[in-house]
């Protein structure tokens, strides 16, 4: 009894499983994810924004689990702000992936922590890096993380070009985390995405009746996924939830 | 100081192994090195426990590692020796001291925590001077 079982504290831990991504597109790069942070089945928290700040143009969206990935965040938004005032510059994506990654890959026994970085900056442009459990460093022209995303490699794979615009990519970043959310037990809510530019940082969010639908059989289970009929609608302006048999 | 981007303080290894004690057929060298005790060689001393002494140590050495990343190889060493100068106490009081200089430089100088209020002697006025100055420098 006078002995704590660590192991046993990780496995109620709150946890990020989460879909997570980053595509990098002409100007800029465009970071997503969902909302959901689960502790076992309870959702702890549904509108949980997974996207974090390290510099002004470098942002991180964090998997795994939640105290990990925060308390790795906050070194490394600590470090980057060291950086920062000893260059007089902003610090490159690489530095700052190149932190992350060396935190993740030094503790990589007692932390469960898969981050992606992704940003602008003035050297190499935009750019993506993808670190996942072990604490490796990829960089990539998209990355998608978390438990939700090994949904949607495939349509990942389908359907990425190069040369897309901003709108395109995050029209991409949409669909993709809709369908890994729809698929995933431990992904939901609403869509939180960034799209940092050289000019700026442009926050956007898809509240979770607005997401992109895709198949949901109605040819299996018929009438109970349509709306209800527009009687009850009229009545009061609540919109009506879709029922499921 | 040693250069290493840990967050919290890592589990230590085991004590000892039959490995490091074993004499040409395999087993434990009692002529040598005494009999053998299972305690040494299991680990029963929770995580808990070593987690809880190293943090401070654990967290000062990864924000020295950081200076001396973006600062150069210098910078913890400087931060080091300075505290090491006001660290330095001649006197030999077995009273408790406070050491505000070096408060100052680990950043605790504005802040009440429960060393600051429950640090007092345990056992009240020192009764036996000499066995206490060796306990604490350990002669």
């Amino acid at each position: 009894m006078d002995r704590i079982d660590m192991h046993r504290l990780k496995q109620g831990e709150v946890n990020l499983g989460t879909s997570i991504m980053a595509v990098q597109f002409d100007g800029g790069v465009v970071i997503g994810a969902d909302s959901r942070t689960t502790t076992g089945s309870y959702i702890a928290n549904r509108v949980t924004d997974k996207l974090t700040f390290l510099h002004d143009r470098i942002y991180c969206c964090r998997s795994g689990s939640a105290a990990d990935t925060q308390a790795i965040a906050d070194f490394g938004h600590y470090y980057l702000q060291m950086q920062a005032q000893v260059l007089g510059s902003a610090p490159s994506v690489l530095t700052a992936a190149a932190i992350m990654e060396k935190m993740c890959y030094q503790n990589k026994d007692q932390l469960s922590a898969g981050i992606i970085v992704a940003g602008w900056d003035e050297k190499a442009g935009p750019s993506v890096y993808n670190i996942p459990l072990g604490g490796g460093l990829f960089r990539q022209p998209w990355a998608i993380g978390g438990s939700g995303s090994t949904y949607v490699y495939g349509y990942c794979d389908a359907t990425y070009q190069e040369g897309w615009g901003k709108d395109e990519t995050v029209n991409f970043v949409k669909n993709t985390l809709a369908l890994a959310m729809s698929r995933d037990g431990s992904s939901g809510g609403c869509i939180r995405m960034c799209v940092i530019t050289k000019d700026g940082v442009e926050r956007k969010f898809i509240p979770g009746d607005q997401l992109p639908r895709f198949w949901e059989g109605k040819e299996i289970l018929g009438e109970a996924t349509q709306k209800p009929p527009a009687a009850i609608s009229a009545v009061s302006d609540v919109a009506p939830m879709a029922v499921e048999v | 100081m040693d250069p290493s981007f840990r967050i919290v303080p890592g589990s230590a290894p085991k004590a000892a192994s039959v490995a490091q004690t074993s004499n040409s057929l395999g087993l434990h060298d009692t002529l040598r090195y005494g009999p053998r005790t299972i305690a040494t060689e299991v680990k029963t001393e929770g995580t808990l426990k070593d987690r809880l002494q190293n943090w401070e140590e654990t967290q000062d050495n990864l924000k020295l590692t950081m200076m001396r990343n973006t600062h150069g190889l210098h910078a913890p060493m400087r931060i080091l020796m300075e505290r090491n100068i006001v660290g330095v106490n001649p006197h030999m009081s077995l009273l408790p001291q406070t050491n505000l200089q070096l408060d100052i430089l680990m950043g605790r100088d504005e802040s009440i925590e429960p060393v600051d209020v429950f640090a007092g002697p345990l056992n009240g006025p020192p009764l036996d001077i000499r066995h206490d100055m060796e306990k604490k420098h350990r002669i």
